[in-house]
């Protein structure tokens, strides 16, 4: 399968049935067909497009217009386009989207609870990993919070914003991803800090297998969040999660950054702040800094850089 | 807000007693071990990336898990709440307070807030102002900036999760903001004070008066 428009909510049912849930039974100890149960929702309506400006923007569009002709929007929608014009990083970095990668954006309704918010922008980044690592792109690992990296390049980005609905006020998390797969041509300001699976493995990937792939691991990361939400409800929910969530557990065995000397910034590329080195992470998902001086800090926001690349 | 102030009763409460009180409480249930006693005195969390943390105060222990909470301000611990030592609280016991001695900028904020609109921080995270925003401020300064309920006036970064914070408060300018991008907020803690426009010449009455006043008592003094 190598074309996205390929891609339907039937065909990524099909793909967690035949393919993604057995693998997870065959290695988990958790109950992953519930854990997937939770997650169905996720890919239930799936739009292709040849191409697009931004796929955030197309999203905000589409949740509007449902509000407004009174229809309610598809939670865990996926919006697919093959290319994208318009498409930017955080702080409107350059973000280069020709034919070739996958870029998207999901829709998510903020049904998470607060103490597990601070775990979702981590499922993108874990699930591109574990995809990656399926393709025979074995050296993929994870730069704190979800930059994937292959050959210490940044192979894939995921932004994470928040809306809210124009008419009912409701509040979803955006979840854009963009995903360099056979593009492998990128512009100079690019050039040394992105790569594409197929200049690592020097053969193309099948974009709507590696789409499939992709969108059933969010599937199941996503379910995970609220089946360990619903665990920790019916144990008690005191105010605070103080457990390692499983997601940060998998997170850590896919990143490289745990002891690495790091750049810290909000925005490490037009302001980096300080140079530490990464002591762990936090249970809630909070980066511990440890400064030259021997205190230490713990960063829950901003980006970082490692030091010896 | 009143057109009308008591300076002088304003003035004299903080010329009599320039401290401010802080109380401090269990952040959640476990059973308390105090660090520091009544008078002890207290420095505050330092250092250019607030990463020198403050004295610890307390260990609090929760299923064998204890955490050591340390102090935000600075002072010398007031009261105690002694009874607790070694017991079992609930989140929310009030444990001690600290007397923070005010320097002359925070008693302007401090009676600042009690006259502006203060919007506080919903969760602890980074923020910044909206580009829409910020690109008004640039252009005309924060104070000719002005909001009302319902604008997307800050952005709240979380491990990289953006999410826009919508104003809720009193229609006004933009007078006093209180976070530093790039630098962590508690949740709670201010963001903003926002005042009507037509009110701002009474703001800067308070400011002067309070700046005179404060020089010439501390030249007394």
């Amino acid at each position: 399968m190598d074309h996205l428009t390929l891609l339907s909510s039937s065909t990524l049912d099909d793909y967690v049935a035949t393919v993604e849930l057995p693998q997870r039974k065959d290695t988990s100890e958790l109950d992953c067909e519930i854990i997937f149960r939770y997650g169905a929702y996720v890919g239930s309506v799936i739009r292709v497009y040849p191409s697009l400006d931004r796929a955030m923007d197309t999203a905000r569009e589409y949740i509007s217009s449902q509000e407004r002709s009174g229809k309610s929007v598809a939670n865990g929608s996926v919006i697919l386009a093959s290319s994208l014009s318009f498409s930017k990083g955080r702080f409107n970095r350059s973000w280069h989207a020709p034919p070739g990668g996958v870029w998207g954006c999901l829709i998510l309704a903020d049904t998470f609870l607060p103490p597990f918010r601070n775990f979702l922008p981590l499922i993108p980044g874990i699930a591109c990993c574990e995809a990656l690592h399926q393709v025979g792109a074995s050296g993929a690992t994870l730069r704190w919070v979800n930059d994937v990296l292959l050959q210490g390049k940044k192979q894939a980005g995921f932004l994470i914003e928040g809306f809210r609905s124009p008419v009912y006020g409701e509040q979803y998390h955006l979840l854009g991803f963009g995903l360099n797969l056979n593009n492998s041509e990128f512009p100079p300001e690019l050039q040394e800090t992105a790569i594409s699976v197929a200049q690592v493995l020097g053969h193309p990937v099948a974009a709507a297998s590696f789409a499939l792939s992709f969108l059933a691991k969010l599937r199941y990361y996503t379910g995970l969040l609220l089946y360990e939400e619903e665990r920790w409800l019916t144990s008690g929910g005191r105010d605070e999660y103080e457990e390692e969530h499983p997601i940060l557990k998998r997170w850590k065995e896919l990143s490289d950054t745990l002891g690495k000397r790091v750049l810290f910034g909000y925005d490490v590329v037009e302001s980096p702040q300080y140079e530490a080195v990464v002591r762990d992470i936090s249970v809630d998902g909070g980066l511990i800094l440890q400064h030259d001086d021997g205190s230490s800090s713990v960063e829950h926001s901003g980006e970082i850089r490692y030091c010896d690349e | 807000m009143s057109d009308e102030i008591d300076f002088d009763e304003i003035l004299g409460k903080y010329h009599s007693d320039p401290y401010e009180y802080v109380d401090v409480f269990a952040s959640h249930t476990g059973e308390i071990r105090f660090l520091v006693e009544e008078g002890s005195t207290i420095d505050a969390v330092s250092g250019e990336w607030k990463h020198i943390l403050g004295t610890a105060l307390f260990e609090i222990t929760r299923e064998r898990n204890p955490k050591k909470i340390t102090a935000t301000t600075n002072g010398v611990v007031s009261s105690l709440n002694s009874e607790h030592e070694g017991c079992f609280v609930e989140a929310g016991e009030k444990l001690m307070t600290i007397r923070h001695p005010l320097k002359k900028k925070e008693i302007i904020e401090s009676i600042l807030k009690e006259v502006l609109y203060v919007f506080p921080a919903p969760e602890r995270a980074k923020y910044f102002f909206s580009p829409d925003v910020q690109s008004r401020i640039e252009k005309k300064g924060a104070r000719e900036v002005s909001v009302k309920p319902g604008d997307e006036i800050i952005i709240m970064s979380l491990m990289k999760r953006d999410t826009p914070v919508y104003y809720s408060g009193a229609k006004g300018v933009i007078h006093s903001v209180y976070f530093t991008p790039g630098l962590s907020v508690d949740q709670g803690d201010p963001l903003i004070g926002v005042c009507p426009a037509d009110k701002l010449p009474l703001i800067k009455k308070i400011i002067t008066r309070v700046k005179a006043d404060w020089d010439n008592h501390q030249n007394e003094v």
